[in-house]
């Protein structure tokens, strides 16, 4: 069984009450949410906060997943990403600091040797992502790692909104172009 | 591809899949997308479009206390257990009652066992609770993980004496878990062996001893929570 399928029938099982079900979704799971919160709040107490909520929504939708239309993963990673942002957005002006990934840092593709041990579809989506202009791909990036709002990380570059929401749609749908 | 609009719900389903809205224009694309399936389609589309990205995201580990609080809020409200027959019986711990003052215990005590348990996946749930009916405790055992996790559910005053946690299996003598700390929440190691084997039907229960914990192997102070576990 795979990954994604032995999550389906854990989360299948979470669905009907099974907390020892939950517990192993929570174990096969939780490194990888936590990642993803950490890396947008930047603050372990917070983002433990949010994990926490992360997995009671996930305990209590369980039955409205539905495999046809996402992986188990990118669900809970999706449920994950909203709940951090929208933390995010809470604390206001509270001032973000850059992260390595700025937009005028030429090249923020994965580094090969991460890409040996990415999957397929991580692997087209970089590949695509390369044949964008650097400063559009790394607007993309920065964009979904950090969870900031066009305006702010427009602000945070020096450059107008308009741009910027440009670079960014119309290199994901070019992107989009090159895998298809 | 051609013929999209970036203006209007193409742009918009990319924004709501990379994270990029204000607050309140996010819960307006979100209750759009609860009404409107082919907007919905839309930006699940690129949010799998746009996931492997995280796969770059290095796993971070969180704190074990998360787990325990998770558990805290999803558990089925556990009943009170019944009158703690077997402890009544016992005569050595009547008295107790009384002890009342307040030590509050706020956070969740993991007791974590060594691994090595054989997996199981049943779930043992008992509530701890006075003589008087008042919840101190919920403790959870998970097979699985070979570990007991308590929740405190209430105030009780352990005079200065240490708290000890035991199990009654059928008939035999209270067995001892090992002491817990309810003011200072922590992990501790019970070592599996001793919670290997636990069953449905057996009474937990936690008795204040000299500091250190019982050095009898029985319990020698007053118990002040008793509960049955029960599956779930």
């Amino acid at each position: 069984m795979s990954g994604a399928a032995a999550l389906v029938v854990l989360l299948d099982r979470a669905a009907t009450g099974d907390a020892a079900a939950f517990k192993n979704l929570y174990d096969a799971t939780s490194a990888k949410l936590f990642g993803v919160i950490l890396r947008i709040l930047n603050e372990r107490g917070e983002a433990e906060d949010v994990l926490q909520e992360v997995y009671t929504t996930v305990w209590r939708k369980a039955a409205e997943f539905d495999s046809g239309r996402a992986s188990p993963i990118t669900w809970m990673v999706t449920i994950a990403r909203n709940r951090s942002i929208d933390r995010l957005r809470a604390r206001g002006s509270r001032p973000t600091s850059p992260l390595e990934a700025a937009i005028d840092v030429r090249d923020t593709a994965l580094p090969a040797d991460e890409l040996i041990d990415a999957s397929d579809d991580a692997r087209r989506l970089h590949a695509a992502l390369g044949t964008l202009d650097a400063r559009h791909a790394a607007a993309i990036r920065s964009t979904y790692f950090e969870g900031l709002t066009y305006e702010a990380l427009a602000v945070r570059e020096g450059i107008p909104v308009g741009t910027l929401k440009s670079w960014v749609r119309r290199g994901l749908l070019r992107m989009q172009g090159a895998m298809a | 591809m051609t013929g999209s609009d970036l203006d209007g719900d193409d742009g918009l389903a990319i924004d709501v899949a990379l994270g990029a809205l204000s607050r309140d224009a996010l819960r307006a694309a979100e209750a759009r997308m609860a009404r409107d399936p082919a907007f919905r389609s839309n930006v699940e589309e690129w949010q799998r479009v746009l996931a492997p990205l995280d796969e770059a995201t290095p796993p971070a580990s969180p704190s074990p206390q998360v787990w325990s609080r998770i558990m805290a809020v999803i558990e089925p409200a556990p009943h009170v257990a019944a009158k703690p027959s077997v402890w009544s019986s016992l005569g050595l711990w009547r008295g107790l009652a009384g002890a009342s003052t307040a030590l509050a215990a706020v956070a969740a005590v993991l007791l974590v066992a060594r691994p090595g348990v054989p997996p199981a996946t049943e779930l043992l749930v008992a509530t701890l609770a006075s003589e008087g009916g008042a919840s101190l405790i919920t403790a959870t055992y998970d097979a699985s993980r070979g570990a007991i996790i308590l929740t405190p559910a209430g105030k009780t005053d352990d005079a200065g004496r240490t708290p000890e946690l035991w199990v009654i299996e059928g008939d035999n003598p209270p067995r001892s878990l090992g002491t817990i700390d309810l003011a200072s929440p922590e992990s501790r190691v019970i070592p599996a062996e001793r919670l290997k084997g636990l069953k449905a039907g057996a009474t937990l229960a936690i008795s204040l001893e000299p500091k250190g914990g019982s050095k009898t192997g029985a319990p020698t102070g007053p118990v002040v929570a008793t509960g049955k576990l029960t599956g779930i």
